[in-house]
């Protein structure tokens, strides 16, 4: 990555009058994690960092952005927002961009082409969690963590994120400034996570489920965390109708995840921030990937790829396969 | 709701229909006790005047805000209630129906079980009704025209209706020349009346009609808006050719480089036209066509040194500069009379229509009998050895209908008596020759249907139950192989010509037609009607009215009579000048809706669009509701991730308590 080029692009989109600001990642406060920035003059672009530690999917801050009622004769902001996105992140965007979450001329897609991000649990896991500042890197084929002068050696697929071995669109699918050069995209790995779902019969899943609802604490954090959950009013949190009693037990959990997996059908764009999130560790890319595979399969249909398309869950065609209805 | 809810519950016997199944004294005294219930009775037709009296009586008496009646389903007479509440002074939405007689009597047998679930959909009925809110009807002006799509029998008699009643018709026909399917038929059955006498003087009316505008060689493009308010779209298409200009003599054709090379539509094929060309003698408009893909000029940009037609056109009409053209109007309803296609032989391989020039069809029978076809009416059949004329003729009944392996099982009703009127036809031109019908039913069951088929046997055409199995070559015979099902015998008969009776079948553009005005197939694919008895004409679209074959299958005096239904009915809002738009229409909360759009993806009538509102100063997208398209189906509401579009009378709020009631949910 080419944080000469980086910095000096953002720097010239945060001067532009039309730009409000520019969101991206910086260095967080220990170890090798990372935090979002908002950058919101050229002076502060030197604070911003492209490294495999920017899991996160920034997307979901252009919709989170909370529009307050104004004073009477206060113009609404209409500056655009600079958004520094990987290829998953891209693919929020364009998702948002169907479902007109976002407008395309309100957003500037700095494209950062990604060539995979790792998972903070896994480094702690196996290289121990530090508060001292340390940073990883991309050498070519793996990582290499920097910490207290020392340079090791990770070999990739001990740290890789999961998103990112399942990865299909490592590069950015839209963007108006693209950092560096596309990365070589590779070849994603079985899905074995949701292939041994798969394998289970009904009970064998339901049993499965229940072990991994009946943790679930209710914070509501992967709903958050989502780039594409942005109601205004989720329907979720609503008491007339109730359709989730606020008991956290099992049967509510399970109401409450399994609705979020149906609103996700055909919107979810695999990112994996509801999983990375959890704090009860529910693996819930499993239930967003099964969905997305059978939208996939079934439909041909692979959501935040295309901004003219029609959003899945709206549109149909007459030779959409039906034989699952009863 | 600030008053309390008075309740009053009213259970039909339905004659037997209910009564029998469901023993409403139980379920009325039960209603009798659930919470806001002042009345609950029964009566033996609920729907009869004086059942309705009962329900007027006791709004006033009881001083009643709220009223269910537990009956049928409400599709028949959920109006009918309605207006007598509203003639009590009642809201007419403060009614709710139990269905307890489609939805519980019809499908149960044992009496405890039938009067249980009546209890649990009146208790339901009890859940909802008292959340029910008073909606207000709309009136919006109507515009006094209607649009007829297609020009055939069926969209000829509904346009001349509708313009001696004095409205403005827009006729959109898609071919140079009205007259459609009618207008290549020899003699009519069962009256033998020659088809080109009766349908002729009804194209030259409906041409020149002050209150007719006919668009010929025109295809509709768009339909927008609602019924009194549609805004149409039509293409009309270049034909090369200056209308006013032309006159019609011919001498283009005549000239034209091409003359007679392309396959006559009009002919099915047997004829020939030439690149420029007017469909048939009779054609209305008698205005000459250039097809560019025939025409060397307009398909190779090249015709000798220039174009003769050109040079032989006196008025000088010949115009290779002409584009399309786009009309747009209003109307105020809309009629489908897109008519049938035949049905294709060839999907049949058997009968060897493809590869046997003496296997013919029914319509190019028609075109071979008629005095003006391509062989002036004269019985020439090609074999493949030369040209003779039949001795021996075999008619096949149920070609591509009545038949699941082609998919069609509906029956065409039209082919036995066509079938019968050819033979007949043919025994006046070929007094010696032998005459066969294969057939598996005869379906004689119109008017004088009967007796033409009797006279036709008497005629000695000989009728042979069986459906044959294959025909094929031996010398220069096609036999047909089939089993005489009456006695049970294999026969191969030798014959010199065979009729196909093809049946009739949807359009192949019917899908545009559907996607264009948002209509519904029913199963045999031809268009749905709203109702198969009391609406045959109405669509699920209100405004939008169908005629002819569009529909299903039809002879010539069942498409006249349809078309005369829905020209009468196109014409209720027309002459009203108004039209009343339903209150349970899809309401939006725009201080949740998000502004995606997906409702208006999912409205089946374009009745939703995105708006920009302003939010506490912000400027923000929201859905909202055309109320005169809306139908209140729902669709929107299902696909809604924040339940900010929801049905009146449907909202989660009304209908959540009332499936609890149910016991389904907890």
């Amino acid at each position: 990555m080419d944080l000469e080029q980086l910095r000096k692009t953002a720097a010239e989109v945060v001067a532009r009058d039309d730009v409000k600001y520019l969101i991206g990642w910086k260095k967080g406060s220990y170890g090798s994690r990372v935090a979002p920035a908002f950058v919101e003059d050229a002076a502060s672009v030197i604070e911003l960092i492209f490294s495999p530690s920017c899991t996160a999917n920034l997307a979901t801050y252009l919709t989170l952005v909370e529009k307050t009622p104004l004073p009477r004769g206060q113009e609404t902001d209409k500056r655009k927002v600079a958004l520094m996105a990987k290829g998953c992140d891209s693919r929020a965007v364009v998702q948002l961009l169907v479902e007109k979450g976002i407008h395309r001329e309100d957003v500037i897609v700095i494209g950062c082409p990604c060539p995979g991000m790792i998972d903070q649990s896994l480094l702690a896991g196996k290289y121990g969690d530090t508060e001292e500042r340390s940073e990883v890197r991309w050498n070519g084929k793996d990582f290499t963590l920097v910490r207290g002068g020392d340079e090791i050696e990770i070999p990739r697929n001990d740290v890789l994120a999961e998103k990112c071995r399942l990865c299909r669109h490592p590069n950015p699918v839209i963007s108006d400034y693209l950092i560096g050069e596309a990365v070589k995209e590779w070849d994603p790995a079985e899905d074995s996570g949701v292939g041994e779902l798969e394998a289970k019969d009904v009970d064998g899943r339901g049993d499965y489920w229940e072990g991994q609802f009946s943790r679930c604490v209710r914070c509501y954090s992967c709903r958050n965390v989502c780039p594409l959950c942005y109601c205004q009013d989720c329907i979720l949190d609503r008491l007339n109708p109730t359709w989730i009693n606020r008991a956290v037990n099992f049967s509510e959990n399970t109401a409450f995840n399994i609705s979020r997996a149906f609103h996700l059908a055909g919107r979810c764009i695999e990112c994996g921030e509801c999983e990375r999130v959890c704090p009860a560790n529910i693996p819930l890319g499993k239930i967003n990937r099964k969905m997305a595979r059978e939208v996939r399969e079934k439909y041909g249909f692979e959501p935040g790829l295309d901004p003219d398309a029609e959003p899945f869950q709206a549109s149909f065609k007459p030779d959409d396969p039906e034989d699952f209805i009863l | 709701m600030t008053e309390k809810p008075k309740i009053g519950v009213y259970v039909c016997h339905c004659g037997i229909n209910i009564s029998a199944t469901v023993d409403v004294e139980t379920v009325a005294d039960y209603a009798l006790k659930l919470p806001n219930v002042e009345v609950a009775r029964t009566y033996s037709y609920m729907c009869s005047d004086p059942g309705q009296v009962l329900i007027k009586k006791d709004i006033k008496e009881h001083g009643l805000n709220r009223v269910i009646v537990a009956s049928c389903s409400p599709r028949m007479h959920e109006p009918t209630f309605r207006k007598a509440i509203q003639e009590a002074g009642l809201n007419p939405y403060y009614l709710e129906m139990a269905n307890i007689r489609e939805q519980c009597s019809w499908v149960h047998q044992n009496i405890d079980e039938g009067t249980a679930k009546s209890k649990k959909l009146v208790a339901a009925s009890v859940a909802k009704v008292r959340l029910l809110e008073a909606l207000e009807s709309k009136e919006v002006d109507a515009e006094p025209s209607a649009l007829v799509i297609g020009a055939g029998i069926a969209g000829i008699q509904a346009a001349l209706d509708i313009a001696d009643a004095g409205f403005k018709v827009y006729l959109v026909e898609k071919t140079p020349s009205v007259g459609g399917r009618m207008a290549q038929l020899d003699k009519t059955f069962p009256t033998l009346d020659c088809s080109a006498c009766i349908l002729t003087p009804k194209m030259v009316d409906c041409a020149s009609h002050p209150n007719i505008e006919l668009l010929s060689y025109s295809e509709v493009e768009e339909i927008g808006g609602y019924i009194g308010n549609f805004e149409v779209k039509v293409r009309k298409k270049a034909r090369y050719v200056d209308f006013d200009k032309c006159t019609g003599c011919g001498d283009c054709a005549t000239e034209c480089r091409v003359k007679d090379r392309f396959p006559s539509e009009f002919d099915q094929g047997m004829g020939k036209r030439s690149a420029i060309y007017l469909p048939f003698p009779q054609a209305v408009p008698a205005k000459y066509t250039i097809d560019p893909e025939d025409c060397l000029f307009l398909s190779k940009g090249k015709c000798g040194k220039a174009p003769k037609c050109a040079e032989a056109c006196r008025p000088g009409a010949i115009n290779f500069d002409q584009v399309d053209e786009i009309v747009e109007f209003k109307v105020g309803a809309v009629i489908v009379a897109t008519g049938f296609d035949p049905f294709d032989a060839s999907r049949k391989p058997e009968y060897g229509y493809s590869d046997y020039p003496n296997v013919i069809t029914g319509m190019e029978m028609e075109r071979l009998v008629s005095a003006s076809g391509p062989t002036g009416g004269k019985l020439k059949i090609f074999t493949g050895e030369g040209e003779i004329e039949p001795k021996e003729v075999a008619f096949i009944k149920c070609v591509g209908s009545r038949d699941e392996s082609v998919g069609n099982v509906y029956c065409s009703r039209v082919c036995c008596m066509y079938v019968a009127k050819q033979a007949h036809l043919l025994r006046d031109k070929l007094p010696d020759a032998n005459i066969r019908v294969y057939y598996m039913d005869v379906r004689a069951f119109g008017k004088g249907f009967e007796e033409f088929y009797d006279r036709v046997r008497r005629e000695n055409v000989r009728y042979i139950r069986g459906n044959p199995s294959e025909i094929f070559k031996r010398g220069d015979k096609l036999v047909v192989k089939v089993e005489d099902t009456l006695t049970a015998t294999p026969l191969e008969d030798e014959v010199d010509l065979v009729v196909l009776g093809v049946g009739l079948e949807p359009r192949d553009d019917m899908r545009q037609t559907m996607e264009l005005l948002r209509l519904s197939q029913s199963p045999d694919r031809f268009f749905l009607e709203a109702h198969p008895k009391l609406r045959p004409v109405d669509t699920a679209t209100e405004g939008v009215f169908l005629a002819g074959c569009c529909q299903g299958p039809k002879d010539i005096p069942d498409t006249v009579a349809q078309a005369k239904g829905a020209a009468s009915s196109a014409m209720i809002p027309l002459a009203r000048g108004k039209v009343m738009i339903s209150a349970q229409v899809a309401t939006v909360d725009e201080s949740t809706c998000r502004g995606c759009g997906f409702c208006v993806n999912i409205c089946p009538y374009k009745a939703i669009e995105l708006v920009t509102v302003n939010r506490y100063g912000h400027e923000i997208e929201v859905a909202r509701v055309n109320e005169a398209l809306c139908k209140g189906c729902g669709s929107c509401s299902a696909g809604c991730l924040s339940d900010s579009i929801q049905p009146k009378s449907f909202r989660d709020r009304q209908i959540l308590p009332q499936i609890a009631a149910l016991g389904v949910l907890k």
